[in-house]
């Protein structure tokens, strides 16, 4: 799984709180990291992103640029709503480059993995791909 | 198209007009109150401003925040992180002026390091004979602050947009720097 994009796989943004036509949510699944998911202003910024069917996850990377802080919450409901918290971390500041980091210890299966980003170290931050590991 | 989205804080004295300039801003000069009443707390006004030429929008939540010096502290933990500032003071009271960098300290601390768009806007330009602030010193400490400096009149609606449109245009271009630079970045 590590190799096809998770859009590929059927997966599916389903809630995203900033939208630039020109970088919509999609971006964030397409398993290319040239194309991104933006904010356009003022935090938290979240994003849900609905599995096809229950996924059994070890970790997750994120590749993003300016993200502060990062909580992650999962739910292994058919709905996005009642989600429990996976884990919060803060992300470090990497000028010029993207910020790849492989967040462990998400557990079990899960139907929607949801991503608030509280806080970036610029007021807009992007997110270029999030790809799982089973 | 984008939208965006800013909390814009407003500071200064109290009764240098912040409010009536966020009521007239927010009615597209339809309500100016000719009472005063002092803000005690904090009013969040939010208003969408079109950028010209653009099909884009800027959406505006501007927090207007008490003046009196012994609310401020109270207020200050509803401010956050601002993404613009507006910073007024009265064009008729030289203190009102001396007191802005005692502001900018203020607010500052709120930055956290990020780069925040500011206008510095000396208000009630009406009242000419009784002016204690010349534009030319107000100008040129604006510009040490990297604040752009407005005049306007609430009363007399005289350019009382200007300043928050102004924001709202620069937080436009900072967005369209940022998703430069975004797109131009190398791979983690």
């Amino acid at each position: 799984m590590f190799d096809s994009s998770l859009s590929s796989l059927g997966a599916k943004v389903v809630v995203a709180t900033s939208s630039d036509e020109n970088h919509p949510p999609e971006n964030i699944i397409d398993g290319n990291t040239n194309t991104f998911w933006m904010s356009t202003g003022m935090f938290p910024q979240e994003f849900v992103i609905r599995f096809a069917e229950p996924t059994s996850i070890s970790a997750v990377t994120v590749d993003s640029y300016n993200v502060k802080r990062l909580k992650i919450e999962k739910n292994s409901s058919q709905n996005a709503s009642q989600f429990e918290s996976v884990t919060e971390k803060e992300l470090e500041n990497t000028e010029g480059h993207l910020q790849s980091n492989t967040i462990s210890g998400i557990g079990s299966s899960a139907t929607h993995l949801r991503f608030i980003i509280t806080t970036g170290y610029d007021h807009f931050v992007s997110v270029h791909r999030v790809s799982v590991q089973n | 198209m984008v939208k965006l989205r800013a909390r814009c804080l407003l500071v200064g004295d109290a009764a240098v007009g912040k409010s009536a300039l966020c009521h007239m801003f927010h009615s597209d000069g339809t309500l100016f109150h000719k009472n005063y009443s002092m803000t005690t707390g904090v009013e969040l006004l939010m208003k969408c401003v079109n950028i010209p030429e653009t099909s884009d929008s800027v959406e505006l939540y501007i927090i207007d925040s008490a003046g009196k010096e012994t609310l401020v502290e109270a207020c200050e933990k509803m401010w956050g992180q601002p993404s613009l500032l507006c910073l007024v003071f009265d064009l008729t009271s030289e203190q009102s002026f001396a007191n802005c960098s005692h502001w900018m300290e203020r607010v500052r601390a709120h930055w956290q390091g990020l780069h925040v768009p500011g206008v510095l806007v000396g208000n009630k330009s009406d009242l000419s004979s009784r002016r204690e602030v010349q534009a030319s010193v107000a100008q040129e400490w604006a510009q040490s602050q990297g604040l752009e400096y407005h005049e306007t009149s609430a009363k007399e609606m005289n350019n009382f947009d200007a300043p928050l449109l102004s924001l709202a245009r620069a937080l436009h271009s900072l967005y369209q720097e940022r998703r430069e630079t975004i797109q131009n970045l190398s791979p983690g």
